[in-house]
């Protein structure tokens, strides 16, 4: 699993790490049982503090996200249909939010926004659809 | 048992106060940066840590010790390197090694060996000939190797290029990964030692201004976009959160701190606007640490766990 992180973009290292790891699992780029770097090597991968990676591990830990077994790397957990869809979910909404100000922003009704982003869709339907 | 305890040091030479009631800890297996504009105190703190200077008032306490008592068994745990070291110039770096090492038992060549290797240390050359960079390179060799469990480094990277600054920063997160180390690090290379620190330290004109992990410090400020939509925004904004604002009628950018969660919501409703919050880098934000505390009265909240004076 690769992490690349910006240490100058303002948003604290341990959340980026997060957003990644999250990304990736979500995404399906990565499946269950995906070992994750360890805490030394990704600190000095990255040249960060180790408490950073540790920090967020614990997060997508406790999020269930991955599993901690003694000894060994941490691996990408196995988890329900439902729970991955809700995380699938809930990603796409975080990437709409800045989508949504600025809508509002540029005063666009709700109507034109939501035909701009079907239309946006259709733009990048998926292969196996554009052949029917 | 936090490594170093600072307890309301306070330190004036002549009519100059160098510090000003200072309270601070630095926990155990913590890398803490300590930064500050120059004269603010940085130096005459670390100072303190190992007894070099005695506080007139206060007590700085290092591995268990008021560090006026630090004896030889205290001090062979800690690692120390200067701003400008002074060392002996006639010798050559490995003599200059091998005359360090023979005050430690713990000393280890081999991670002398590696250490000279990495930082392109030439040890064959003589101290006095070797330019700033190298010195600061052989001087933390020399304060590395004994295993210290507390290393207090005093503008390592000052006289550093680019590349020898990020090498020495990943060979100190190495030595943290491996030795249960502390260590303390002064520097005004916030970008460089930003994303190695895990607490911040920041003193202003002696007083103490910030001390705090450095995450949770970070969080607590942030920089609003406000776009109105009726180009209606005040010149001024009297909410307590505001730091600073420019901008004009349709859009200013403001410095916000310590947010609450619904004060977005009631900002936007209140002046028919949208935010677009980003986060601020050590960098954006160290200003902000160094004017509030400049004119106004002593920090009263800095000096507990992970506060921020106002």
């Amino acid at each position: 699993m690769l992490i690349v992180v910006d240490s100058h973009n303002g948003v604290p290292v341990y959340r980026q790490i997060v957003d990644q790891v999250r990304f990736q699992v979500t995404a399906g780029l990565v499946g269950p049982g995906a070992e994750l770097p360890s805490t030394r090597g990704l600190s000095q991968e990255l040249g960060i503090n180790p408490m950073t990676v540790s920090k967020a591990y614990g997060l997508l830990e406790a999020e269930g996200l991955v599993v901690r077994r003694a000894g060994l790397p941490l691996v990408v957990a196995k988890r329900p249909r439902a729970v991955e869809a809700e995380a699938k979910a809930t990603r796409l909404g975080a990437l709409l939010e800045p989508v949504a100000v600025a809508a509002r922003q540029l005063g666009i009704d709700n109507e034109t926004a939501l035909d701009l982003f079907r239309r946006a869709l259709k733009d990048v339907t998926r292969p196996e659809e554009s052949r029917t | 048992m936090n490594p170093v305890e600072i307890q309301h040091v306070s330190k004036s030479f002549g009519d100059a106060v160098a510090l000003a009631d200072v309270t601070a800890a630095v926990p155990r297996h913590s890398i803490v940066g300590l930064i500050g504009r120059n004269g603010s105190g940085k130096s005459t703190l670390l100072r303190h840590m190992t007894g070099l200077l005695l506080p007139d008032a206060g007590e700085c306490v290092t591995l268990g010790l008021p560090a006026a008592k630090l004896g030889p068994a205290e001090l062979a745990r800690i690692g120390v390197m200067d701003q400008h070291a002074h060392f002996v110039e006639w010798m050559t770096g490995t003599q200059l090694m091998r005359y360090v090492s023979s005050f430690y038992t713990t000393w280890d060549r081999a991670l002398e060996r590696d250490l000279t290797e990495l930082l392109e240390v030439d040890a064959s050359a003589r101290v006095g000939a070797m330019s700033p960079g190298h010195v600061q390179r052989l001087a933390l060799v020399l304060a590395s190797c004994h295993h210290p469990e507390l290393l207090l480094l005093d503008e390592p990277l000052s006289d550093l290029d680019p590349i020898a600054r990020q090498t020495v920063l990943r060979l100190l997160l190495d030595r943290f990964s491996r030795d249960d180390l502390t260590i303390v690090i002064s520097s005004h290379m916030l970008r460089d030692i930003e994303p190695v620190v895990n607490r911040i330290v920041c003193l202003h004109e002696g007083r103490l201004v910030a001390d705090a992990d450095s995450d949770a410090l970070r969080e607590r400020f942030a920089e609003w976009i406000v776009t109105s939509r009726a180009g209606s925004l005040p010149s001024a904004f009297d909410d307590p959160f505001v730091v600073s604002a420019q901008g004009d009628a349709h859009r200013a950018r403001l410095l916000v701190r310590d947010v609450a969660a619904t004060d977005a919501a009631r900002f936007e409703a209140a002046h028919d606007a949208a935010i677009e919050a980003r986060p601020l880098t050590l960098e954006q934000i160290f200003p902000v640490l160094t004017q509030q505390a400049s004119g106004q009265g002593r920090p009263r909240d800095a000096a507990e766990a992970g506060g921020v004076a106002r």
